[in-house]
Formats: C-alpha cells, structure tokens, sequence
C-alpha cells in the first residue's frame, strides 16, 4: 500500500515543478509538425482550372463559379474552409504536378460568419468565338496542349490558345488567317460548335 | 418487495453518446437490463453508397472517431477481396502501423475513461497525458491526429518517410516507462483489486455463445483475434502475442488492455524498423462486379464490412458491423446479478462504441401508443371537456 503512494507522489512533484502538460494556446501559437495535413491553399499561379480537385473532394468543399458576363470571363475556384475534412484528396488528384492546391500547416479555421470560411482565387476563361460557352480556363488548355505535344496542332482551338499565350500571334494574324477561306473553323470553338462548323459546307 | 427501474439516458451527462438504458433493480441488485441504441443512426451506408470507391474511405473513417482506421482497414480489405488484389509489402507494413498506433491510444482512451468512472481521476488524466504522445506519433506518420486518412483501396495515401521514424520510435519508446508505472499503479492498488475482481464476469461458455469479440472474449479466455487467426496487414510477419486470460472480470478486461498497449508497441516499432522498400500504392482504377469482404482486428473487436459492386465506380451494397454490436448483448449476463454501482463500470468494460454500431434503427413499441404533440393537445381538451360535464357546465 505505502509504495505505489510513493511512486504517484513522485508523480504529482515532477507535476508541481514541470508545470501543466497543455499548452497555452490562444495566448502562444501552436505550430504543429511539418508533417501536419492543414488547411488546403490554392497557388493561383499554377493551378490551371481543371476541377479536377472539385471532382475528388468527398466532402464537396470545393466549388467554382464561371462569370462570364462581363468583359473579362473568368472562373472563381472556391474552397470552402468549414466543410474541408484535410484528406489531401484534391492535392493528390491536381494535374498541375500537385501543385494547383496544396495542404499548408494552418489549421486555426474559426469564423463568426460561416459565409468568410471560403478561400477563392481567379483563373480566366476561354470563351466559344461562335456560341459564348465555356470552354475551359485559358491555362488548362495551354496545360492540354503542352501536354500533347504536336498533336495539339489538330485542333485550332488548342493551338491558337497555345500560341496566343507564347505571343507568337496576336488578332490580325487569327483574321488574316480566317479570310482565306473557311474562317469559321479557324476559331477558338467549344466542342459543339466545332461539330456544326465541321459538318456544314459553308 | 416491489422492482423498480432507473432509465439511464438516451442523453445522459456521464455517457458521451446518447444510449438508453432501463436497470431494473430489486434493493441494490440489478435484476434485467434493456439497452436501446439507434439515437445516432446517421445513415452511413447509404452516404458511403453515393460515394465512389476512392472517396467511401472518408465516410468510413468516420463512422468512429476512435477506431479510425480499423473501418477503413476492413473496407479496403473488402474492396481489394473483389478484384481480387494483394497490396504491396510496403502498404501493408504502413497500414499495419497505423492500426496498431490506433489501438494503442483507443485502449489509452478507455484506461482513462474506466479510471474516471471509478473516482480515479488522477488516473484519467495521467493516462491521457501519455495518449497525447501517440496522438503526437499519429500526427508525424499521418498528418493527423485522428480520422488519418491514410487508406485507399489498393494501398496507403502517404508514404513514411524514413527520416521521421527515429523519432517516432523514440517517442514511442518514452511511453513505456510511464505505461510501466501504470501498470503497476494498477496492479498494486488493493483498492483497485477489491473494485474491479470478481465483478461482471463474463465466463467463457457465455463469451462463446454472445460471441463476444476483442478484448471482452480475450479476457474470458477465449483465442479469438482476427490478427491470428487470418492474418491480414504484416501481423503475420512480425513476431507477437495474443494477450488472453482466464476469468473475465473487469479487472481481467483492464489487464488485457494495458498489456495490450505493449504488444502494439511491439508490432509498431519491428514494422518501422523493419519497413520493406517498394511501391505503397497500386492505383487501382477499375472495380470489376463482385463481391468482396474484409476484416478487420479493431480496438474493440473484429470489425467486418461487406462491399458489393456492380461495375460502377460506386459501391452497390455496403454493409457494416462493428464488434460492439456483439459485445453488447454480454451486458445481459455481466450486468444482471450485480449492484447498481458496479453496473457502469460493466458497462464501460466492453469499451463499447455506439455510434459504430448503429447501422439501423427498430423501433419496436409493442402495442403501445405513441402519443405525438397533436394527440396530447386532444387529451388535454378532452379532460378539460370531461371536467366541465362533471360540473355540469356547458
Ligand atoms: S482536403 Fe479533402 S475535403 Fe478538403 S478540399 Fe481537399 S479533397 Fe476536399
Ligand atoms: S489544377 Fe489542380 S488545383 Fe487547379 S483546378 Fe485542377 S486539380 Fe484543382
């Protein structure tokens, strides 16, 4: 009986002098091991608008809103902060090597207003020429074509994205090119609009 | 003399989930029992049958916020068991120590809770303390600190890198010498020994005929360990004992466990030290139709999940049963005979999950009306009617 009082006093004096065991947070930060799966973030500058990510979230705390109705079409990836379980899942599926979204070590998430638990970035949009549909963010198709290699040169719309973005042409080339013959197909078109200009002879 | 009956719950301070109990007690002794669970029935089989194959794994790991992995482990298992696939050494061996680091901190968790419900606080809180460190291991190898996210059918979502493990092992080492003092804290308590001897036994005939599962039938003395007796993970390829004993009191279901802690110790620091090289994925992309199922050794007992596919990326059927659900009907010979005092600690002793078990909810009122809002307005007016012609007003 006496011994193991002794051991648990023991004990209680190491207490006494270490101190308490929690830690003091909020008063100090708290930063967890590198290892820690945080908080997603978005890099606007290399995720290129795939939804790849949103497709995989299982708990569907990403979402993207396409703004289209003004001059400058563009697509808001958002990831919502409160519903995000840390899986890691969208990081894992990014086609940008992993690197359009990636876990951070933040985790200190509350909010007064569940409606601020959102981090959102901007990618542009490429538009149809013809019907004004969303194609894809401009850099997924740059992303596509690069990805392909030459074969991007069958399809116009991949490779004016692709040499837009390089600078190699600019407008008057695209119109000079359009007024030889068949300038409806040489556009930047969504897919049902390459269809029709495909098989009408106009 | 007349019974009586003390209705425990369905929401009740000292329990953390909501469960219903109705002791009927005759002076002290408890003489029937009658557990009612369902409260928390949240639907997670037909969530986890809206979601594909890869993104199920999530719902899963959240059936239970303690045993976190072994509901994954057993769904993966299924998963793998209708293609049918073997996981990569590498895989195993990680999945292997994510498991065993769970059980490690659920039968910590426990020891503090039983700790508590005995008056023992001190040691509710020295035990926790020591489970923070193996949370503190979790988050290292995992990134988490519980619901690890680590399992995908067909491997592991992240690999251990190898320049993290010495001082996970070195973590993992600090807590023996406190688990030591613990253990023999509660082995040389007389007042721990008069407490919890000979109460709730559940003997081995009646372990065999409930069939009890986990730490509940091991302390009866039944062999009974689904990392034995078909050896799944890397359980076959490390050296270990199945911790069994004789009498199936709670003091035995308390030792089991605290021993328990040391052969997970064990089998965590040979896989890490032994973590073969390899791939830790096969990325399986299709499922083909079948059916498959897996098991799982969870910190409670064997957990078993049973997959269907039809072709789809999404599983068809999806069933679930967690080891409480065997256990709890040992309540009917652990608990009756006993006093209302011991009866929460017989309770708590099979480490009984509610949540995990709740797959389906069966109200049976026998005969008995149920009265809704609008039925006890109508016998409230009524009586006010019946009050008035008695007085002979209109
Ligand atoms: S971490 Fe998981 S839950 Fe969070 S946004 Fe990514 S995929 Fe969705
Ligand atoms: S590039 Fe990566 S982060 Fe960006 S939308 Fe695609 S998957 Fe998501």
């Amino acid at each position: 009986m006496k011994l193991p009082k002794i051991r648990e006093l023991l004990e209680a004096i190491k207490a006494l002098i270490v101190g308490p065991y929690t830690s003091k947070f909020p008063y100090k930060p708290h930063i967890p091991h590198p290892n820690f799966r945080g908080q997603p973030i978005y890099n606007p500058d290399k995720c290129v608008g795939c939804l790849a990510c949103e497709e995989v979230c299982p708990s569907e705390a990403i979402g993207h809103e396409d703004i289209t109705d003004d001059s400058e079409p563009r697509r808001l990836m958002i990831h919502y902060t409160d519903t995000c379980i840390f899986c890691g899942s969208c990081e894992a599926a990014c086609i940008a090597d992993n690197e359009g979204i990636k876990q951070s070590n933040d985790w200190e998430l509350s909010f007064f207003d569940r409606k601020e638990a959102q981090e959102t970035i901007e990618k542009e949009l490429q538009l149809c020429e013809i019907c004004g549909e969303v194609i894809a963010c401009k850099d997924h198709l740059k992303w596509i074509s690069e990805k392909i290699g030459e074969l991007a040169y069958s399809s116009p719309s991949l490779y004016f994205s692709r040499l837009k973005s390089l600078g190699i042409i600019d407008e008057n080339i695209i119109s000079a090119v359009r007024d030889s013959g068949r300038s409806d197909r040489v556009k930047i078109l969504c897919a049902r609009c390459r269809r029709e200009t495909t098989l009408t002879t106009r | 003399m007349p019974k009586s009956v003390i209705p425990i719950g369905p929401y009740h301070p000292l329990q953390e989930e909501p469960e219903f109990f109705t002791l009927t007690v005759d002076g002290e002794t408890v003489v029937d029992i009658d557990v009612q669970v369902g409260y928390n029935h949240r639907g997670i089989e037909k969530l986890s049958e809206r979601r594909t194959f890869d993104q199920s794994t999530f719902v899963i790991e959240r059936i239970c916020g303690i045993c976190s992995t072994s509901h994954p482990f057993a769904y993966t298992r299924a998963v793998e068991d209708i293609i049918p696939v073997e996981v990569p050494e590498r895989a195993k061996y990680i999945r292997t120590i994510i498991a065993e680091g769970e059980r490690i901190h659920s039968h910590l968790l426990w020891l503090g809770l039983a700790g508590h419900f005995l008056g023992y606080n001190t040691l509710y809180m020295w035990v926790w303390k020591l489970r923070e460190e193996i949370l503190d291991v979790m988050e290292i190898l995992s990134g988490n600190r519980n619901n690890y996210a680590m399992f995908k059918p067909g491997g592991v979502r992240r690999d251990i890198k190898s320049e993290d493990i010495p001082l996970v092992i070195k973590k993992i080492d600090s807590i023996v010498p406190t688990l030591d003092r613990l253990k023999k804290a509660i082995l040389d308590d007389p007042v721990l020994h008069a407490r919890l001897k000979g109460i709730g036994i559940l003997t081995r005939e009646d372990a065999i005929d409930y069939g009890a599962l986990g730490p509940t039938s091991r302390a009866s003395g039944v062999a009974k360990d689904v990392r034995k007796d078909a050896p799944y993970g890397a359980y076959d390829k490390v050296e270990w004992d199945m911790i069994v004993t004789e009498t199936g009191d709670v003091f035995e279901k308390v030792i089991v466990r605290v021993l328990e802690v040391y052969e997970s110790i064990k089998i965590m620091k040979t896989c890490l030290l032994n973590l073969p090289e390899g791939e830790i994925d096969l990325n399986i992309k299709d499922i083909p139709p079948g059916e498959g199922i897996g098991s799982a050794e969870a910190p409670r007992g064997e957990t078993f999940h049973y997959v269907r596919s039809d072709g789809t990326n999404r599983p068809a059927r999806h069933k679930v049963r967690a080891p409480t659900f065997m256990n709890l009907p040992t309540f009917k010979v652990t608990v009756i005979g006993e006093t209302i005092s011991d009866a929460t600690i017989i309770l708590a002793a099979i480490d009984p999950c509610y949540c995990c078990t709740e797959r389906m909810a069966v109200r049976n009122t026998k005969g008995k009306k149920i009265y809704h809002g609008q039925d006890l307005i109508r016998l409230s007016q009524e009586k006010t009617e019946h009050i008035k012609r008695k007085m002979g007003i209109k």
